[in-house]
């Protein structure tokens, strides 16, 4: 029986393996060399050693910058759009009529494409025009100018990010629905109202589910590229650089393959620690049932 | 059994961290090859050349009527063509060139011609042109050839080449009864003009598609030329922004925007619906490159016509730019593509595919007229034929290996001169501190190969 699930366990995850290793695996170590290099993506290499990772740490004020910005995008996107994903996880969780109906038009916008979402949202973010200054109007407020304004073109993107909450609904409602009811009519019965319910065990049984969704959003918030590259190109001047996107801007537009190739490896070098941050941090908050005392 | 599960938590660490390792390191993978295109070996019965065009949809029927053309008067050639958008092409070739799979004959625009030609993605037509005696190099534009020469040597043949000239909206003008822009018109007739021309919601100036001040390769010698400034010295090594008729050529146009409130801010125009301002035919003026022609027959619902560039003090300078065709290095019948390009660019291909169909501003001299007679040219057309023979010149950065990442460097501060962000001494200030070692490491990177 052992015997015939290790077999079956490799025969599953060989063909994946044999992917990664020639399509991603491969190209990810050819990376690694290619940062030590000056390589253009073309003709030119020679090995220079450090010199990419001296050059972007000590004088490459737009690295500095790019970091910055993705940082704040992060926090705001993370933060934002996990809030956002459990509100309406928590109000599609009701036994209500016409919660499926509202589950699949919640999840429709995570499947709509990158490029087209973004040219939608620029309309919408039409200083003039736009929806979002139109309801802000609503209610007395002149919107900014946003995407070509300095202080809010990175707060649109973060905004624009919130489009896309449907995959991360699903998940947190599937945990919802995974937390036993006899924990919640144990509560009753001690007295609890729906606050103490939602903190006391809505919030510890669906912690392992929300620590997965914030370790995936800031990973993919780091990565934002569409976005920026459709919307405001960088701009104006360097309010929404963002990380991705200048990797992108020297690898395939200064065709500086090798220096781009080094600014991977530091974002790979950021993610990780912040991922490794966030395993250390989640010791004090992620509540797991099987391996409670 | 309860060894090989995972639990949740673990299931949830690695899933977190295993994202981490593979997903975002996808972003330095190396290129991989575009779809399509893939250089084709000649066949027994005939020759395919491959093709990498950006021509839109509307374009393409012209195209493979030139090439059905072709194909009788060459029995047995046949063509492939893979069509990108302009913006995705200038990122696909390099791509390309990577993989080993250039088409035989590539489109470039004249900003990537240096870099690619640098890396060997085109390679030269010098000694076609040298053993061809019957394709006349020499009538094509001498500023459009010399965008595409490497090491003294000609790579690309330019297929369009033109300049920035002053359009301008006759209703508005009529409506404010001016007399429209003509030969005798100086800087400060262009101003008196623009605010003459300026109320709620509509402008003296709608700038060069939105932007005012701006130095790119057309645009930029256009702004501070007529004053008598430079943007770039001809080694391509050191910015010249900083002289004092380059800074009050700059201070001169960002006072259309934030003191005679003549030209619109980013936002305003960003608001118009469309193209902007100048197409929604709320700007009375407008730089006009011939390119930019086909936009507003298509799009503008008012008159409109074209006048000379205004002379400035230094008299009368504007930017010249265009694209071209080049052979790449995978192609495995160079002849078979010269031959090809020989007709493709003579007097008669131009005329045929950018004259006569109205697409503008052909890169021979000769083939000009076509174009000038076409339904696709404005009344005073000839203006830009003139403007090539007299004062135009061809924009730098182009003889750089770093001609992309320069302009980032003007773009990102002149959009905040627009916006009223910077000053422009601060621009020129953060242009030369940041431009000055990029445009020094292309140099160091050009001796050093």
């Amino acid at each position: 029986m052992r015997q015939r699930e290790e077999r079956d366990f490799y025969l599953f995850i060989g063909l994946w393996l044999i992917g990664f290793v020639l399509f991603t695996g491969g190209p990810i170590l050819a990376s690694l060399v290619f940062s030590f290099t000056n390589w253009t993506g073309l003709t030119t290499q020679e090995w220079i050693g450090l010199e990419n990772f001296r050059k972007l740490l000590f004088e490459d004020r737009l690295f500095w910058i790019a970091t910055r910005n993705t940082f704040f995008y992060s926090f705001g996107s993370v933060i934002l759009g996990t809030l956002g994903a459990l509100y309406v996880a928590i109000l599609l969780n009701q036994k209500l009529p016409g919660t499926t109906l509202m589950r699949v038009l919640y999840y429709i916008p995570s499947i709509a494409s990158g490029v087209a979402v973004s040219i939608l949202w620029i309309w919408l973010f039409n200083p003039q025009v736009g929806l979002v200054n139109y309801l802000l109007s609503l209610i007395g407020i002149q919107g900014p100018p946003w995407l070509a304004s300095q202080q809010w073109a990175l707060p649109a993107l973060i905004i624009k990010s919130t489009w896309a909450i449907g995959a991360n609904m699903i998940i947190l409602l599937a945990g919802l629905q995974a937390v036993p009811s006899s924990l919640y009519e144990a509560a009753k019965i001690d007295g609890a109202n729906p606050w103490d319910e939602f903190r006391n065990v809505t919030i510890p049984m669906l912690s392992p589910v929300l620590f997965y969704v914030i370790v995936i959003s800031t990973i993919a918030s780091f990565q934002i590229l569409t976005d920026v590259l459709v919307m405001t190109q960088g701009g104006p001047g360097t309010a929404t650089l963002v990380y991705v996107y200048y990797i992108y801007q020297n690898a395939f537009q200064y065709l500086k393959m090798g220096y781009a190739s080094a600014l991977a490896w530091i974002l790979f070098a950021i993610i990780m620690a912040l991922t490794l941050l966030q395993l250390w941090g989640s010791k004090k908050w992620v509540y797991y049932e099987d391996q409670a005392a | 059994m309860q060894s090989n599960q995972l639990s949740r938590r673990r299931f949830l660490q690695l899933a977190g961290t295993g994202a981490a390792s593979v997903v975002l390191l996808a972003a330095c993978q190396a290129p991989v090859a575009a779809p399509g295109a893939a250089p084709a070996a000649p066949a027994q019965e005939g020759i395919t050349l491959s093709f990498g065009h950006h021509w839109e949809a509307a374009f393409r029927p012209r195209q493979e009527e030139f090439d059905q053309k072709y194909a009788e008067a060459h029995p047995g050639v046949r063509f492939e063509y893979t069509y990108n958008t302009w913006s995705e092409h200038n990122q696909i070739v390099p791509t390309w060139a990577a993989a080993g799979t250039l088409p035989d004959i590539i489109y470039v625009h004249g900003r990537y011609a240096f870099p690619w030609n640098h890396e060997g993605i085109v390679v030269s037509t010098q000694d076609f042109i040298d053993n061809d005696p019957e394709f006349d190099v020499n009538g094509i534009w001498e500023e459009a050839l010399r965008l595409y020469a490497y090491n003294g040597k000609q790579y690309e043949i330019p297929y369009d080449h033109g300049p920035i000239i002053l359009g301008y909206n006759k209703d508005l003008f009529d409506e404010a009864g001016l007399a429209y822009p003509d030969e005798s018109w100086t800087w400060d007739t262009f101003l008196e003009a623009a605010k003459a021309l300026t109320k709620e919601n509509q402008w003296g100036y709608g700038g060069y598609y939105n932007q005012v001040v701006q130095l790119g390769n057309e645009l930029g010698i256009s702004m501070v030329g007529p004053f008598g400034g430079e943007v770039i010295d001809e080694t391509e090594t050191k910015i010249l922004i900083d002289s004092d008729a380059s800074r009050a050529a700059l201070q001169w146009w960002a006072d259309l925007i934030h003191v005679h409130k003549v030209a619109p801010l980013p936002a305003q125009s960003q608001a118009v619906a469309g193209a902007g301002p100048w197409v929604a035919g709320m700007a009375g003026m407008f730089a006009l490159a011939s390119w930019g022609t086909p936009t507003l027959i298509e799009s503008a619902n008012f008159a409109w016509d074209v006048a000379p560039w205004p002379q400035g003090p230094a008299g009368r300078k504007a930017g010249a730019f265009g694209s071209g065709f080049g052979i790449t290095r995978d192609s495995k019948q160079p002849e078979a593509a010269w031959q090809y390009m020989r007709e493709y660019l003579s007097k008669e291909g131009m005329e045929f595919m950018w004259g006569s169909s109205g697409r503008g501003s052909p890169a021979r001299q000769a083939a000009y007229d076509s174009w000038l007679n076409s339904p696709g040219a404005p009344e005073h057309a000839s203006y830009y034929k003139d403007a090539l023979a007299t004062y135009a010149v061809t924009g730098r950065p182009y003889q750089t290996l770093a001609g992309g990442e320069i302009l980032d460097v003007f773009n990102r501060n002149t959009d905040l001169v627009q916006s009223g962000d910077m000053t422009v001494d601060q621009a020129i200030e953060n242009i030369l501190a940041e431009g000055t070692p990029v445009l020094e490491e292309a140099a160091r990177r050009l001796q050093g190969s």
